[in-house]
């Protein structure tokens, strides 16, 4: 009689401490993990934040979704900073209105701010997360120096969102680099779509040669297979928007800009093309065979030659300003 | 009846003055009545038989009754007048010769064809007016002529103008002895005078007016278009609201289909549920000026079974549908996305010319739509000239500080006196934020700015939905979508915009048209401010109504809500020269003023300019009518034009200054009959009455007209003598004795007295 009791209890007690245990465990590996991959957690809290913001829902609706997801963007960004380092930590996205109801005297916050400098998270296949190449202390840098230089209501940190993900349409600019290593699924060539003809801007930047533009022209084929890739000569007003720009530098990557050939791969020429809609208004332009995101990365080094940061932050300004008047 | 029994018209006892005329036998007579009278009473007095004192009294009174007429005739009693002299006087009689005497109201038969039964040449009334007086016949309508019988009246006149008709057959006629006038028409007047003015010469000259009231009060069955409110002039492409009244009689509750039509092609129809018997209602409806030029857009109502009047079933209104490309200027303080979307949303429009002018850097500017190199290549304009070549001003996010206290003037200017019409955008540097408190811009805004801007450390900021208020559902600036139910509908469906300018209060006078969701904010609101408009759209973010998920990719909403916007803002607006023409429509030969106004390039009121205007007529000719300054008001000028062809005439109103062109303004006018008449025809008895009671005279319906010509000998005017007429041989006063005599006898037999 008393051997079934202790037994009962003892199983009882093992459940107790192996449900704890398992707990435990799945929230330690769900937390951000530290260093050598910060991409998949970029991409899988995205996702879980998306879920939740994606369809405006009724105000309070949308609260409860948020506390249900979890802690806010910057505040997850913060205790994932602390918990796991700069990098992986600012690869959350910031969602400017999905917080309806908050109170109106709010602190500085990111909602009433007219520019995200916006990643386009795609899916890159089997091999690593290309999307956040140089992320994100390129972006960083670049909105530092972009504070600086023009008169425009831009959010100081990075911001980096799903293709697929609704709250995409937001932003009306994204940049996405290393598109030689881009395989958009379905949902995200259909919401890149959208996007572009809807009136948002894509500018592509850092691939190189006859092989990645095949990855990213396919690509792009599928998500707008109706309109040509063209040239983009330098008398369209997008060279001086701001700047004027009169040759299309090739900017090398922190590897290259020592000295030697700028190139890599067999992308000798650097080149600025375009994708117009029906009426002839740019949708996306095309730097190939150049790194514009490395020169902002590395424009406050001393090694890194000034000639390609200021060309590099010259014409993404004039991309900028001509994207949000054209 | 009357007649019969009294021997005279009712009107002749009015106007008569009763009086005896005795003579010595009649005193005579009378003492010998009142000795039969008292011999009478004695024997009355004594008879008993079987009578009581009642019977006796009755009979006594009875026998009284009779010596007391007897003796009221024996004194000869007269009815003394000034009647009219015949054949010494005058008669005017004024025929309506309009087309609404061709209606057949009453009973099948036209008003006309009454005119022609009662007062046709061969009538017994007609006869019997020309044995006493001359008569004057004369027919009128816009017009008044002296006609030599009825039979000339063709009735197609297409206007009734009767203050004009009697005061021209007075003027014809007041040199002669005249009795009066006799106004034979429907009183349907549809002139612009006032009545009473015509009136007073006839009322010191003592001349009466004998009206007569032709056709029904009211109709049985009847649909009528009464008006339609359109814009002379409007951009095309333009989305026209117009209210239509509809009146009817006889059709209560009965859907009928109203039609507009643009040079005959249906450009709308509205189904109407027809309103009460003579309660007029209002129909809204929504059509687009598709085609360029001087249109004519017909409103019908098909004509019902049975109607009595089909020709106020239709309206016709030329409106003038410009094809310019109307000037808007943008200003932005910074690179911001509304600058991109709204420059998408009214790309296609080609009657919209958005100049953008956006600072991107510290006076670093970037101009997008400029017409020439020059323009605005120094930023935002110095000189009211270089602003108000703009008809419509955007500010978007750009700071009071930015603009010298001259600019600040010269938009409110813009508005006030040139008549522009001024938007501001809501974002962190505009309203309240932008420091807006206190400067000329905040008197021209229609809302309230705090003087308390909300500081960069508590920022405020609110997501909501947008909401119309009333009079946003149906006003042309906030309609996007077909119908007014599906435009208030999507409003609300569109997804939330963000607000970072705290605007809650408008000013008294002003119009909100979008609130938040929770009406706390103002989204959109207006009002008039001097010459002009202002808005406040107090949104940082009106394209994420084009950019949303929700927004499919191909909707429209963004693009129809920005072009209407610009498109009200600018209607109306207007230019240094503004050609006038009063009506869309006038009469062939009907004199019509030409209007000008003329401004110089900083809109104020030049009178010292040449002023022509070019006049093209049907034929293709043109020809010059010079322009004067009118000496009333700065800058408007005046010329005059008797249009002797029927169609359409251009006006092109050109003004210069010092051999400098200042400006044209083309306009058009028809010219064509009137269906004037058939609106409103029916009788108005009120009308007729005042004038017969105004001036002395009486008010006649084709019923009664028969006592006419008695009536005018009796109160008329001109060559009268005195006229003394016995009243003892009335068969009333036979009757009376006949049933005095016979209730005797009767009473008696009742009473078994005899």
């Amino acid at each position: 009689m008393r051997l079934p009791v202790f037994a009962r209890a003892g199983v009882t007690a093992a459940t107790v401490v192996a449900v704890g245990w398992a707990t435990l465990w799945a929230a330690g590996h769900l937390a951000p993990p530290a260093g050598p991959e910060p991409a998949r957690l970029a991409a899988a809290v995205p996702e879980v934040l998306a879920s939740a913001s994606a369809v405006p829902a009724p105000p309070r609706l949308a609260g409860l979704a948020r506390r249900a997801a979890g802690p806010p963007a910057e505040q997850l960004a913060g205790l994932a900073r602390r918990a796991a380092g700069p990098p992986a930590a600012q690869r959350q996205p910031i969602f400017r209105r999905s917080d309806i109801r908050r109170s109106s005297r709010g602190n500085l916050n990111a909602d009433a701010r007219e520019f995200f400098f916006t990643r386009a998270v795609y899916n890159s296949g089997y091999r690593w997360s290309s999307w956040a190449t140089d992320y994100p202390k390129a972006d960083r840098q670049f909105l530092i120096i972009l504070e600086r230089l023009i008169d425009l209501d831009a959010y100081e940190a990075e911001n980096a969102v799903r293709l697929d993900d609704p709250n995409v349409r937001r932003f009306p600019f994204l940049y996405a680099l290393e598109v030689g290593d881009m395989y958009m699924s379905e949902a995200e060539a259909e919401g890149l779509r959208d996007y572009l003809l809807a009136g948002g801007f894509l500018m592509i930047d850092d691939f190189w040669g006859t092989w990645e533009w095949a990855n990213f022209e396919s690509e792009i084929r599928r998500v707008l297979p109706e309109h040509p890739i063209v040239d983009i000569p330098l008398d369209h007003p997008i060279f001086n928007t701001v700047y004027n720009i009169e040759e299309i530098v090739q900017v090398p990557s922190i590897g290259n800009a020592q000295g030697g050939p700028t190139w890599e791969r067999d992308g000798y020429e650097p080149q600025v093309k375009g994708i117009f809609d029906d009426d002839g208004r740019l949708m996306v332009i095309i730097n190939w065979n150049t790194d514009i995101g490395d020169a902002w990365e590395w424009a406050e080094s001393p090694y890194y030659p000034l000639r390609y940061s200021t060309y590099a932050i010259e014409i993404t300004i004039n991309i900028i300003v001509y994207a949000m008047s054209h | 009846m009357f007649e019969f029994l009294f021997k005279y018209r009712p009107l002749a006892f009015e106007e008569g003055v009763f009086a005896f005329r005795p003579t010595a036998a009649t005193y005579v007579a009378t003492l010998l009545v009142l000795a039969a009278a008292v011999v009478a009473l004695r024997t009355y007095r004594q008879v008993r038989a079987n009578s009581r004192p009642l019977d006796r009294g009755i009979l006594t009174g009875i026998r009284l009754a009779v010596l007391a007429l007897l003796v009221v005739c024996l004194w000869r009693p007269v009815l003394v007048l000034s009647q009219v002299e015949p054949q010494q006087n005058f008669l005017g009689i004024l025929v309506d010769d309009s087309r609404s005497m061709q209606i057949a109201d009453v009973e099948g038969e036209s008003r006309a064809d009454v005119i022609g039964r009662e007062l046709g040449d061969e009538s017994p009334l007609f006869s019997a007016l020309r044995d006493r007086f001359a008569v004057r016949l004369f027919g009128f309508s816009s017009r008044t002529d002296r006609v030599g019988s009825m039979g000339e009246l063709a009735h197609d006149g297409t206007r009734t103008d009767v203050g004009q008709a009697l005061t021209r057959a007075w003027e014809e006629l007041s040199g002669v002895p005249l009795s009066g006038l006799v106004l034979v028409t429907d009183g349907a007047d549809n002139a612009d005078g006032a009545i009473e003015e015509t009136l007073l010469p006839l009322q010191a000259a003592g001349v009466p007016v004998f009206t007569v009231g032709l056709g029904r009060e009211a109709y049985s069955q009847d649909i009528q278009i009464s008006r339609v409110d359109t814009p002379r002039s409007v951009l095309r492409g333009a989305a026209l609201v117009v209210d239509v009244v509809v009146a009817q009689t006889g059709y209560r509750g009965e859907r009928v289909n109203l039609v507009v039509e643009d040079e005959g092609r249906i450009v709308a129809d509205e189904t109407v549920t027809l309103p009460a018997d003579g309660e007029p209602t209002t129909v809204r409806v929504r059509f687009t000026a598709a085609d360029a030029g001087p249109r004519l857009f017909t409103f019908r109502i098909a004509p019902q079974p049975d109607e009595m009047v089909t020709q106020n079933n239709e309206q016709n209104v030329l409106i003038v549908v410009e094809d310019t490309a109307e000037k808007v200027l943008y200003f932005e303080g910074e690179p911001r996305w509304e600058v991109k979307f709204l420059r998408r949303a009214v790309a296609d429009d080609e009657n919209l010319q958005l100049a953008v002018l956006q600072r991107t850097a510290e006076n670093k500017f970037m101009r997008m739509g400029v017409e020439s190199a020059e323009d605005l290549v120094g930023g935002f304009p110095r000189t009211r000239a270089e602003l108000f070549e703009y008809r419509a001003l955007i500010l978007g996010g750009i700071e009071a500080n930015h603009f010298t206290p001259d600019q600040l003037r010269m938009i409110a200017d813009f508005v006030g006196e040139r008549g522009g019409g001024l938007l501001m955008l809501g974002s962190r540097r505009s309203f309240a934020e932008g420091g807006y408190a206190g400067t000329p811009v905040a008197d021209v805004l229609p809302v309230v700015i705090p003087e308390q801007a909300a500081d960069d450390e508590s920022r405020f900021f609110v997501e909501t939905a947008v909401r119309p208020t009333r009079p946003g559902q149906t006003h042309p600036a906030t309609q996007i979508a077909e119908t007014e139910q599906a435009s208030a509908a999507r409003w609300l469906e569109l997804p939330p915009i963000t607000l970072v300018n705290a605007v809650r209060d408008v000013k008294p006078g002003a119009t909100t048209l979008l609130t938040s969701d929770d009406e706390s904010l103002v989204v959109l609101a207006f009002q008039r401010y001097g010459a002009g408009k202002a808005l406040a759209f107090p949104i940082q973010d009106s394209w994420m109504w084009q950019m949303h998920v929700d927004i499919d990719v191909e909707d429209q909403t963004h693009e129809t809500l920005w072009r209407r916007l610009l498109r009200w803002m600018v209607d109306g607006v207007p230019d240094q020269v503004v050609a006038d023409v009063p009506a869309e429509r006038v009469e062939l030969d009907e004199p019509l003023t030409l209007g000008a106004e003329v401004d110089d390039a900083n809109y104020e009121e030049i009178n010292t300019s040449q002023v022509s205007a070019w006049i093209t007529d049907p034929d293709d000719e043109l020809f010059e009518v010079p322009m004067d300054w009118t000496a009333d008001r700065d800058g408007e000028y005046q010329a005059s034009l008797t249009p002797r062809k029927e169609g359409l005439y251009e006006v092109r109103v050109e003004a210069t200054q010092d051999g400098e062109l200042l400006g044209t303004d083309t306009t058009w006018v028809r010219v064509a009959p009137s269906d004037a008449e058939y609106y409103d025809s029916t009788r108005r008895t009120a009308f007729l009455e005042r004038i017969a009671d105004e001036t002395g005279g009486r008010f006649y319906t084709a019923d009664t007209i028969d006592g006419l010509a008695d009536d005018i000998q009796t109160v008329g005017g001109g060559v009268t003598v005195i006229e003394e007429r016995d009243l003892w041989d009335m068969p009333a006063v036979l009757l009376a004795f006949l049933l005095l005599v016979v209730g005797e006898w009767g009473y008696r037999r009742a009473r078994g007295l005899a």
